[in-house]
């Protein structure tokens, strides 16, 4: 216990949000792993709201003399805080269920403790790194609670005893990391909603509880919610600092997200802006973070600027490498039936990934290759100029030698045109059908853009 | 508290704060008050947390003033432990046992009042909410003001006639707010609720605490029931309907019908079903064979569906989920479908995949790929990527599913040649879906081949490419959309002239894609 309000008053001392924050964390540092342990045997249910604030008054007459809301405050802290480890040290136990539903709902304790008391002004802006704390171990508890819930069999879904108007509600499979998401709302709204001077604002609190309902929502399967966050910010920019002022974690974070939502919503030149800015801002040892955010920029660079990803970008990436290397090579030989063939093998990975309908985009460029193969080898004219006019049987036969089987057989020179016309559409080749000679007839000077012919 | 020290010079008001309860200080028991700085009313000392030592805090009470025996117990009554109220917390209960206890004093009547029978702060606290819930339940004004208590309760939300869900409402994707799955309702609305939806929100809380004092439960029961027996379950207050059912059934328990009607007109829940309202499974079974036969017969798409919702909503109520509910929302879903009803169609969709991933029979495959179909309608991305993560690899080799995923792709590499193939062998239902955006997808295909064809094509290939049925039809189509003058008779033979046209059809191209309209509930 006394680690406890050494710590505290270390963190008040120094003003430290983080280290504040630290007091609180559910995870014991790795130089005293017995940490939560120390706290939790140290009192008791019957005493522990006593002993902390006695723990509390003490180390404040040593130090400063707090006021008292201030041991008020952090006394029902901190008496959550000893509930939730609490659950947390039984549900570690290797023999145990773990009972990670208790952990979440005394963690929410906390989390609505601390809301409430940076709602009524005890706590100020500077404490805020305790206010993540908080919300960031919320929705990993919650997580963890939900995942325990689907293991001992699900509970009936249907019917809580609301009244119903159909016979399936939403299916509860996500309680109570829904739940975590109303939690950490209010924590949005506590940052947004404060109007104290800036230096002072719980307004640097937004990015940071922004990215965490991010999170959620995403995990939750719905990122559209994630729009209501971002309308909020837009709206509220005006008295907020810049985003450059923020701590580039957050600002990374944030970028991901927007780019991820663009990306999403098929904005593929937003998606590109805010994606290769997380990019760059990114710190370099953050590997994860950056496969990520490749995970997303590549497919968006293979659509607006046709740009594939070198092996030298990959190759840090081993799980990147794997997922799109099959795909690239299939797209640089121009080979469709291989590129079908790695986009299926792949589906489940995209699919889960939500990249797999802009990587099925990726089949014109494949295809856009394989014509400028033909090209290429339709050789020269007496003039020795490209020869520009192509009959559509051409590249009819080019396609049908790559496809196999019936599909391949079955293609009709219609389809072959309708093929062409697309990369017309889409500007990968300059040129036109001319249908009554059943001819391509390709633009002189570059004709297939950005490729150097 | 370093950091502290820039805030007392730039907030004012936080420094009073500070100064006030500073001034408390000196009083350890009075720490709580201490907070609560806006006590206006001249009250006696509150009595001490039941954990820590009584005396101190009843020898600084007498210090001030020598209460009545009487109030001393009274006051110790309510913070004793026991007699707590979870939903309701210290705070209040003080400010209210503050404000009991100076209008005694001020009335002068501390000695007469009864003070071993007087109800409890708490108390009096519970039964405030619940008259200010019941006025919220039945706003007297208008519709701007209810919403806002309407909300605070997910379930609820649907319940109130002043804000009725369409079925539609559900998918537009405009409106976030409509948007949003149930559980994000209270959310949006956290401001509001912080300050309207309180009462009911620990009202359900003591629900659970199961502590809802009898004489409570008794005011409660002369209130609204005028006196008849019965127990009013807080969640659903003030539903006369329930009077008849236990209190376990009301709770959580299905109604059991008793209704044998075969038709009943469709009327939204406001309150929890009155069994003499709801058919059992035997009528609704004759019900469906009925609404078959009318349905061949009448071809009256207004009774069936509400017909059909009624059916749904008994279904509901008496939790039934067997093979037959399945069969319900099959046949409505597919009879919304031809009438393009699809609103009511999408809600069938929804519950028919909660409904077919229980394994209860139906025709799981058909509605899998009416929704990827449905999708490709609404251009929704983010169902579409969860309805591909849903397939297993034997599903997509399902006729119906693979076919609505050929589709898919076709239309995303516009590969119109293929589109208008699938097009013409959709099985199933899935053409009245493929109508649905057939329309655009051959805009787009017309206005892809006048940017890519020079100088003009057939009309004939036209039609043959994008599966008109006849060159009257395709002529038409070009037409209604502005094209009359690219097209040209030329020695019998009807020509688009692409060249000419050039992005002429892009404009209609875009706007088609952009109102994706599915709010046309019939």
């Amino acid at each position: 216990m006394e680690v406890l309000f050494r710590d505290f008053q270390t963190a008040c001392q120094e003003g430290s949000g983080h280290l504040l924050a630290a007091t609180i964390s559910p995870i014991a540092p790795p130089s005293y792993l017995n940490r939560l342990d120390a706290i939790y045997k140290d009192s008791d249910v019957a005493s522990i709201s006593q002993d902390v604030a006695r723990g509390l008054t003490k180390s404040a007459h040593a130090a400063i003399q707090y006021p008292n809301p201030q041991i008020d405050t952090w006394t029902e802290i901190y008496t959550a805080y000893w509930y939730a480890i609490g659950g947390i040290i039984a549900a570690e136990q290797p023999t145990s269920r773990p009972e990670w539903l208790r952990v979440y709902m005394a963690w929410k304790d906390l989390a609505n403790t601390i809301i409430k008391h940076y709602s009524s002004g005890v706590l100020e802006a500077w404490t805020l790194p305790v206010l993540y704390m908080a919300g960031k171990h919320l929705r990993i508890f919650a997580i963890k609670a939900d995942e325990a819930a689907a293991a001992s069999g699900g509970s009936d879904t249907f019917n809580t005893g609301e009244i119903q108007e159909d016979i399936a509600g939403d299916f509860d499979k996500n309680q109570k990391l829904e739940d975590a998401a109303r939690v950490i709302n209010r924590m949005f709204t506590l940052c947004i909603s404060d109007r104290a001077p800036l230096e002072e604002s719980r307004k640097w609190g937004l990015y940071y509880t922004a990215n965490l309902q991010f999170k959620t929502y995403f995990k939750l399967n719905s990122p559209s919610l994630c729009k209501n966050v971002i309308r909020a910010l837009g709206a509220g920019r005006t008295d907020m600092p810049d985003l450059d002022a923020f701590p580039r974690s957050h600002i990374v974070t944030w970028k991901y997200y927007v780019g991820v939502l663009r990306f999403l919503e098929e904005d593929y030149a937003g998606a590109e802006e805010s994606l290769t800015s997380a990019w760059h801002m990114c710190h370099h040892s953050a590997t994860h973070n950056i496969e990520l955010i490749l995970t997303y920029l590549i497919p968006t660079c293979l659509l607006t600027r046709q740009l594939l990803p070198s092996p030298r970008l990959l190759s840090p990436y081993p799980r990147l490498a794997e997922i799109f290397t099959p795909l690239v090579d299939a797209i640089r030989s121009g080979s469709l039936s291989t590129f079908d063939a790695a986009l299926a093998d792949g589906e489940a990975e995209f699919v889960k990934r939500r990249i797999y309908l802009t990587l099925e985009r990726g089949r014109d460029m494949c295809l856009r290759n394989l014509l400028r193969k033909v090209y290429l080898a339709t050789g020269m004219d007496e003039e020795g100029k490209r020869r520009t006019r192509i009959r559509v049987a051409e590249f009819g036969a080019a396609i049908r030698l790559g496809e196999r089987g019936v599909e391949g057989e079955n293609l009709e020179n219609d389809e072959v045109e309708c093929m062409v016309a697309n990369m017309i559409c889409k500007n990968l080749i300059k040129g036109y059908i001319s249908r009554a000679h059943g001819m391509v007839v390709l633009s002189k000077n570059g004709a297939f853009p950005g490729t150097g012919i | 508290m370093t950091s502290t020290a820039p805030y007392w010079g730039t907030a004012p008001i936080a420094t009073h704060h500070m100064q006030s309860t500073g001034a408390f200080t000196s009083v350890a028991v009075r720490r709580s008050f201490g907070q609560n700085h806006v006590s206006a009313v001249p009250a006696p000392p509150g009595p001490p947390a039941p954990q820590q030592a009584s005396s101190p805090s009843a020898a600084a009470a007498k210090a001030k003033r020598d209460w009545p025996a009487s109030v001393r117990h009274y006051v110790q009554r309510a913070f004793a432990s026991e007699n707590s109220i979870p939903g309701i917390n210290r705070e209040e209960m003080e400010t209210k046992l503050k404000q009991v206890i100076s209008d005694s004093a001020e009335s002068n009547t501390l000695l007469t009042v009864d003070w071993a029978n007087k109800p409890l702060p708490q108390h009096m606290i519970l039964d405030e909410r619940q008259q200010s819930t019941y006025l919220n339940q039945n706003p007297p004004w208008g519709n701007g003001v209810a919403p806002l208590s309407i909300y605070e309760t997910n379930q609820r939300s649907t319940d109130s006639p002043s804000k009725k869900r369409k079925s539609s409402d559900l998918d537009s994707s405009q409106d976030g707010l409509q948007n949003l799955p149930p559980w994000r309702f209270a959310n949006s609305h956290n401001v509001f609720e912080a300050r309207i939806t309180h009462p009911d929100k620990r009202q359900r809380n003591d629900l659970s605490g199961k502590s809802t004092s009898k004489s409570h439960q008794a005011k409660n029961k002369k209130r609204f029931e005028d006196g008849q027996a019965g127990y009013v379950s807080p969640k659903q207050p003030f539903t006369p309907s329930q009077l008849n059912t236990p209190p376990q059934e009301m709770d959580q328990g299905p109604v059991i019908g008793r209704c044998q009607d075969l038709e009943k007109k469709y009327f939204r829940l406001t309150s929890a079903p009155n069994p003499d309202t709801v058919r059992p499974l035997p009528v609704l079974e004759r019900t469906l064979d009925l609404l078959k036969r009318k349905w061949k017969k009448e071809n009256n798409y207004s009774y069936i569906c509400d017909q059909f919702k009624s059916l749904r909503q008994d279904l509901t109520v008496q939790h039934i989920k067997t093979e037959f509910t399945v069969n319900v929302y099959e046949i409505h879903a597919r009879i919304a479908l031809e009438r393009g009803d699809l609103g009511e169609y999408n809600q069938c969709q929804t519950q028919l995949r909660a409904l077919h991933s229980q394994h209860l029979g139906g025709h799981p495959e058909e509605f899998k790929a009416y929704r990827i179909l449905y999708f490709i309608h609404t251009c929704n991305r983010t169902d579409m990527n969860n309805a591909l993560a849903d397939l297993t690899p034997e599903e997509k080799k399902v006729p119906a599913i693979k076919h609505a995923l050929e589709t898919r792709s076709a239309l995303a590499l516009g590969n119109y040649h293929r589109f208008a193939q699938l097009y013409l062998s959709t099985p199933n239902m899935g053409a009245y879906l493929m109508d649905m955006f057939v329309g655009r997808e051959r805009l787009a295909a017309l206005s892809n081949m006048c940017l890519s064809y020079k100088p003009s094509i057939k009309l004939r290939f036209f039609t043959e490419e994008l599966g008109f049925e006849s060159d009257d039809e395709s002529a038409r189509f070009i037409c209604d959309h502005g094209g009359q003058a690219f097209l040209e008779d030329r020695e019998g033979e009807v020509l688009i002239l692409t060249g000419k046209a050039g992005r002429f059809f892009e404009a209609a191209r875009q706007a088609a894609f952009q109102k994706v309209d599915i709010k046309g509930q019939i």
